[in-house]
């Protein structure tokens, strides 16, 4: 078997309850596992704090890691096996890529202020969804009714076609008689 | 032969990718996106790893 090295794009979400502790914590416990299964890190950066598209488990919300490695094909498989076991990342994806871009290379492995990093509270995240529930509401009524306003303007110019067909229909009548 | 170039979609663009998606999360058929064969391909592997990523949704409930 050949252990053939290849360049990886590789993303990482990682839980919020986790970077709440500490957003650098939990980046060096990534880096370290890729590490220890003899994963080159070339670029490791913080890709920012964004709602999911759907709910993991009970996480709407996750940090999400962007990272391009060097490494074979084993040893990814095996970072990868260990992460999804312990660690703060729940969700990984990795990606054959055929060269690092430079301004990504320029990234390197990104060290910021854990405070730089803004991940809002469990609360805030319900009230954040209650927000966007209601506005989706609104949004679905305001659609009904024109929807409506306009199904209402067809029936009454089907109607109107209709009066005008049958005058036309009478007034043939009369002419044959 | 076409003289454009391919385009290419990357799964981190979802802003992009939403332009291709129906109102129902579905991707939109080659009819409607105009793109090649080709392209469609990458837009469908974008989109399944926007997937996977929680970065688009599988459709709408």
């Amino acid at each position: 078997m050949t252990n053939k090295i290849h360049t990886y794009q590789a993303v990482f979400l990682l839980d919020n309850e986790e970077v709440r502790k500490g957003f650098n914590q939990a980046k060096d416990w990534v880096q370290a596992c890729l590490e220890k299964h003899n994963v080159d890190v070339k670029v490791l950066r913080l890709w920012g704090e964004r709602a999911l598209a759907y709910p993991i488990g009970s996480r709407q919300r996750a940090t999400y890691l962007l990272g391009w490695v060097e490494a074979s094909g084993e040893a990814v498989n095996e970072a990868k096996r260990e992460m999804y076991l312990v660690g703060p990342a729940f969700r990984i994806m990795f990606l054959r890529a055929d060269e690092i871009p430079a301004e990504e290379m320029a990234f390197g492995i990104e060290a910021i202020d854990d405070s730089a990093v803004e991940v809002p509270d469990e609360i805030e995240e319900f009230e954040m969804i209650e927000e966007d529930v209601a506005e989706e509401a609104a949004e679905s009524k305001t659609e009904e009714k024109t929807e409506e306003n306009t199904d209402e303007q067809a029936g009454e110019k089907a109607a109107d076609s209709s009066d005008e067909s049958e005058a036309v229909a009478a007034g043939e009548e009369n002419k044959e008689n | 032969m076409s003289s454009k170039k391919d385009r290419m979609f990357d799964f981190k663009n979802v802003e992009e990718l939403q332009t291709f998606i129906t109102p129902l999360g579905k991707i939109m058929p080659a009819k409607r996106t105009g793109l090649s064969g080709r392209e469609q391909r990458r837009l469908k592997t974008a989109v399944k790893m926007a997937r996977q990523l929680a970065l688009l949704s599988y459709g709408v409930q």
